[in-house]
């Protein structure tokens, strides 16, 4: 049994630390699933709130044939997909920009972090959710192939597919971003 | 050609050290002699890469727990005092019709009331005007039967 497993078993018999100690420790991976696919801070941590509080919810009907951590992205995605859709504006790249000070007191090195960060995130704003939630989890959190496909329900033929065209908007965003890759 | 279109598909697995041997040594001796192709690699490389150095995001250790302790009281709360009302249920069913009567009741005794009122002052009226009033004038005014 993993370490998983038994925070869920704990959680059943009725102590709620067992949820606590799955949120602790997946509240991270899970902030930066959602910040990536919607590149905003505040809302990425109600969205992240809100998965959680669904985990809470279903997790006494979850079965453990799976992975708790292909359950728990699954519905990070999806929780994030229904936000995004019911905003119907996936990220709104004027209001991204802006919210990079125009003098920044800080060193070089931070605006040049700010500036890159503002960047990527208008950049991913481009890339299709499917080809997005694919790329992100590749990416960002490192997942293979195979998990992949059990988070997002398709085949690894898919995801490869998903993970190729999310990677060619890229390269093409940043060429008309910057004129050239970074 | 033919070649490159079979490359390409396999690059992004070849990238993420997802392909099998055999499709990675094919990729490896293919890019070799095209240049094309391997412009593809270095390109989905750097979208890769580019995509990888996105600063990580931390949350103070409890920050969401407390967040979410605070939201699942909250909500624990609110279907207490729904099944409070629930728990209700037959009781308040017991009780409704005396309330339901008691304002019925209320409001059919103003109703008479407020037109016995009116029908005195027609009463008053009618004595103050000169004319007869016999016994079943004042009670027609009374009862509002008269006009």
């Amino acid at each position: 049994m993993n370490e998983d497993s038994l925070y869920i078993e704990q959680f059943l018999v009725g102590e709620e630390e067992g949820f606590e100690m799955l949120v602790r420790k997946y509240q991270d991976r899970v902030l930066n699933i959602v910040y990536s696919l919607i590149g905003q801070d505040r809302e990425a941590e109600d969205i992240a709130q809100e998965a959680f509080l669904k985990v809470y919810h279903n997790l006494a009907s979850f079965k453990q044939r799976s992975q708790f951590s292909t359950w728990l992205y699954r519905i990070v995605v999806n929780v994030t997909y229904d936000f995004l859709r019911k905003r119907k504006n996936f990220i709104n790249d004027e209001a991204m920009l802006k919210s990079i000070p125009a003098t920044y007191d800080g060193p070089k090195d931070s605006l040049l972090i700010k500036e890159r960060e503002a960047l990527i995130r208008k950049v991913i704003g481009k890339v299709p959710f499917k080809y997005r939630a694919a790329v992100v989890l590749k990416d960002i959190e490192g997942l293979s192939y195979i998990e992949i496909s059990k988070i997002l329900r398709c085949s690894i033929g898919t995801v490869e597919s998903r993970i190729y065209r999310a990677r060619q908007f890229l390269k093409e965003e940043l060429f008309k971003v910057r004129g050239e890759l970074i | 050609m033919k070649e490159c279109v079979k490359v390409k598909r396999l690059l992004s697995r070849y990238l993420d050290k997802e392909a099998g041997v055999k499709d990675a040594i094919f990729v490896e001796e293919h890019l070799k002699r095209c240049p094309f192709c391997k412009i593809e690699l270095s390109e989905l490389t750097r979208a890769k890469e580019f995509l990888s150095e996105k600063q990580r995001k931390a949350l103070p250790q409890d920050y969401l727990v407390c967040r979410l302790r605070e939201e699942i009281a909250g909500s624990r709360n609110r279907q207490e005092s729904l099944s409070w009302l629930v728990g209700m249920g037959n009781l308040s069913r017991r009780l409704i019709p005396i309330p339901v009567t008691v304002i019925a009741l209320s409001i059919a005794f103003l109703v008479l009331s407020s037109r016995q009122q009116v029908n005195k002052y027609s009463l008053e009226e009618h004595i103050l005007s000169g004319n007869q009033t016999t016994a079943e004038v004042a009670l027609g005014l009374i009862l509002g039967t008269e006009d």
